[in-house]
């Protein structure tokens, strides 16, 4: 078969498989009127409304809401320090120092007053993945950090950096600020609406400013195949390091 | 090693029936019980992390609703998913059924000149048997998911669709890994083992410009794909190769991104108990400097469209592979997952593989359940799994009901029998007269059956039955009640 001939047979028996269950339901919807509305309602072809009776908005404080994101943190056994907001360069420092580790990779869009001195940093701009393999860390900001299931998100933007340059080296540092935090995975959602809406847009416009690359980290990589005991540290990095400022 | 070497067949269209196929597990003690320790670990964990989302019931609903939404409109989200990725630089490709998509694949493979392929894990891909037809083609295939590994090295087949290798123990994976990897002194300490499993791959990582994945999520609005991972294999995969292809079935989509914000809530809770996978990677299309510069999708239908034919069974089409039924289900505990004679077990492999075979195949699996509803219970989009149990067990019937058989066998003459029977007052009362008198004989002083002859040995086999009573409840109504009542007449007229 051809390629569209493909997608139409596809599409096309789809398309009979739900028409069939039309009539089905036409039937049904018959029979339910003589019943209840809410049968009648089971039967209808299109929820339009989505029930997201859900916890959409977090309750917690601020304090409250960073305390619980160290904490489910630290349950991924990811090693979580707090510092003010003109303490971050030194916190940088000492978690590097800390690590015994010398060659970091850092996003092109970090803050230069993060590249604490006494290291080797490899600027990623294009850098080869033999380079970044090479790395001993690498040290990015984030776009949000999600305190219910102690996640952080990467919308891999200029100081977040290429997917890779997270993914290579051992040893992680993420550097998250409180305002960054929101309690519920909902609320991080919403951000990414608001950021992406600036005044009346059509839905595909808005489609267009929604991010392009997400990813969720919840701890450091990990295995359970083996008996399901737990092991931390597989492909991804076997460490994750995060520094929350209290701005 | 005999839980990896016995050789289960996963093809619905060779394996045998249920039944066959549970025996040599449930004689096999280590399996069942490397299975049942690893459920009673995951069910422990999952258990905990949904007791405290105070709003589960509620995210069920709404996770339900929207795949419900989506099946009801699946061509339009489908078109717009195409659309919306291949104007981020993404190709999509329709494959009508697992022959189309093999080749489809192949010829992407071939186009890109790739004698090897790394692979995430996809059930998508066991499904339509991709690896050993890219085997014949003479292209190789690494799993790089450390269960998939195990099993692809062990030459062993996949029980669980979360987990893959829970059936096998710690001693089988050092086994196996030193054999295959040539490590003389390899401990069974998991971690020793997950370390040369990393070793193993790294290289591969590095250096193999092709990957194949599955998808947990389409997202129609953006024309992104979701995979949700533990490893980091899947965020190599995704990242380092230099073409990539997607295989995902189509009821994958959701319509919204921020429909995620459901479904990301409940999978990994529902899956492994954990309040979120340590990876959840969303790509759109192409990303130039970051990522793969070619990328595919193959969307694949392989008997799905049929299912959404009937209400009650579109409800399947909503499975979004967390394994909770299997974690579950009493049967799956005892049996694990190869006696399901597909790469789908548990509960739900029993209500999806033979709707995907058309019920051509795979008729004994809806039977495969004792209906306990422990799988509609925890399920977190809330199929009715025994309904639909119920309604392929009557297709099922009516399916053998048209065959030649049906006048020979011995069930469905009992069946007919017991019809005629029980539509005439008469010849039930007569019937258990007689089923009385002759039962006496097997009948022991205690009161039960334990052994019948012939057909009736099929029941006292693996259970006991129990005798008939001296009487029935009429002849006892005849004697005592009917009179007491006609005595006491007037407090029965003073009672109303």
């Amino acid at each position: 078969m051809s390629a569209s001939a493909s997608r139409e047979s596809v599409l096309k028996r789809i398309r009979a498989s739900l028409a069939g269950s039309s009539a089905a339901r036409a039937r049904f919807a018959e029979s339910a009127r003589r019943n209840s509305a809410a049968e009648l309602r089971a039967g209808t072809e299109v929820l339009l409304e989505i029930p997201r009776d859900y916890a959409r908005k977090g309750e917690m404080t601020l304090a409250e809401r960073c305390a619980r994101f160290v904490e489910r943190l630290r349950e991924y056994d990811a090693e979580v320090v707090e510092c003010a907001p003109d303490g971050l360069a030194a916190a940088i420092a000492a978690q590097l120092k800390a690590s015994g580790r010398r060659t970091f990779v850092a996003p092109s869009g970090l803050p230069a007053e993060w590249l604490a001195s006494g290291f080797e940093w490899m600027i990623d701009g294009n850098l080869e993945v033999r380079d970044v393999e090479r790395a001993d860390g690498v040290v990015t900001a984030c776009f949000c950090g999600v305190a219910e299931s102690g996640t952080i998100v990467l919308h891999h933007g200029p100081a977040e950096g290429r997917r890779v340059i997270s993914l290579l080296p051992d040893w992680h540092l993420c550097v998250v600020r409180a305002g960054q935090v929101v309690e519920t995975l909902p609320e991080y959602f919403d951000r990414c609406q608001m950021s992406g809406i600036r005044g009346q847009k059509n839905r595909e416009q808005q489609a267009d400013e929604l991010p392009r690359l997400v990813t969720w980290i919840a701890g450091p990589s990990a295995t359970a195949d083996i008996e399901m005991t737990r092991i931390k540290g597989v492909h991804g990095p076997r460490f994750l390091n995060v520094i929350l400022v209290q701005d | 090693m005999s839980a990896v070497s016995d050789h289960p067949i996963l093809d619905p269209a060779l394996a045998p029936p249920f039944p066959v196929a549970a025996l040599p597990v449930l004689r096999n003690v280590q399996l069942r019980k490397n299975v049942a320790h690893a459920i009673d670990v995951i069910q422990a964990k999952r258990a905990r992390l949904v007791a405290e989302k105070t709003d589960w019931q509620e995210l069920r609903t709404a996770a339900a609703a929207i795949k419900d939404e989506t099946l009801a409109n699946l061509p339009a989200y489908l078109e717009q998913f195409e659309e919306r990725c291949t104007t981020a630089g993404g190709q999509v490709h329709w494959a009508a059924d697992a022959a189309e998509a093999r080749r489809i694949v192949l010829e992407i493979l071939r186009e890109e000149k790739a004698d090897e392929v790394i692979k995430i894990k996809t059930m998508t891909s066991a499904e339509i048997q991709l690896n050993p037809f890219l085997e014949d083609a003479g292209i190789r295939a690494h799993e790089t998911d450390l269960a998939e590994i195990i099993l692809q090295l062990g030459q062993g087949e996949p029980s669980h669709i979360v987990v893959p290798a829970l059936h096998v123990n710690r001693s089988q994976v050092r086994e196996i890994f030193a054999r295959a990897m040539g490590i003389k002194d390899l401990s069974d300490d998991p971690k020793a083992l997950t370390a040369a499993a990393r070793n193993y791959l790294r290289k591969k990582f590095l250096t193999v410009p092709t990957a194949i994945s599955g998808a947990n999520f389409l997202v129609a609005e953006t024309g992104g794909v979701a995979v949700v991972e533990s490893e980091g294999n899947g965020r190599m995969c995704l990242t380092l190769p230099r073409t990539m292809i997607t295989l995902a079935g189509i009821e994958k989509i959701v319509p919204r991104f921020a429909d995620l914000e459901v479904m990301l809530q409940m999978l990994a809770r529902s899956a492994t108990g954990e309040r979120m996978s340590p990876y959840t990677s969303l790509w759109t299309g192409v990303t130039p400097g970051d990522g793969p510069e070619r990328f595919h999708v193959v969307l694949l239908d392989n008997g799905r469209s049929s299912i959404l034919a009937n209400k009650t069974e579109r409800q399947t089409l909503r499975c979004i592979r967390c394994a909770a039924c299997m974690n579950t289900c009493p049967v799956y505990r005892q049996t694990g997952g190869h006696a399901y004679g597909s790469v789908y077990p548990g509960p739900i492999g029993a209500i999806l593989t033979p709707q995907l075979q058309e019920l051509k195949h795979a008729q004994s699996l809806p039977f495969a359940s004792s209906l306990c509803g422990a799988c509609y219970e925890v399920c977190p989009v809330k199929i009715n799994i025994p309904e639909i149990l119920i309604d392929l067990r009557a297709k099922v019937t009516d399916q053998e009901r048209r065959t030649a058989g049906k006048f020979t066998d011995p069930m469905y003459l009992g069946l007919r029998v017991a019809n005629l029977i029980f539509s005439r007052a008469w010849m039930f009362h007569c019937a258990q007269r007689m089923a009385r008198i002759g039962l006496r004989v097997f009948t022991r002083r205690d009161g039960w059956i334990h052994a019948l002859p012939s057909v009736g040995a099929k029941w006292t086999q693996t259970r006991d039955l129990r005798g008939l009573p001296k009487q029935t409840f009429h002849e006892w109504w005849e004697k005592t009640g009917n009179k007491r009542t006609r005595e006491s007449g007037i407090e029965e007229v003073e009672a109303r």
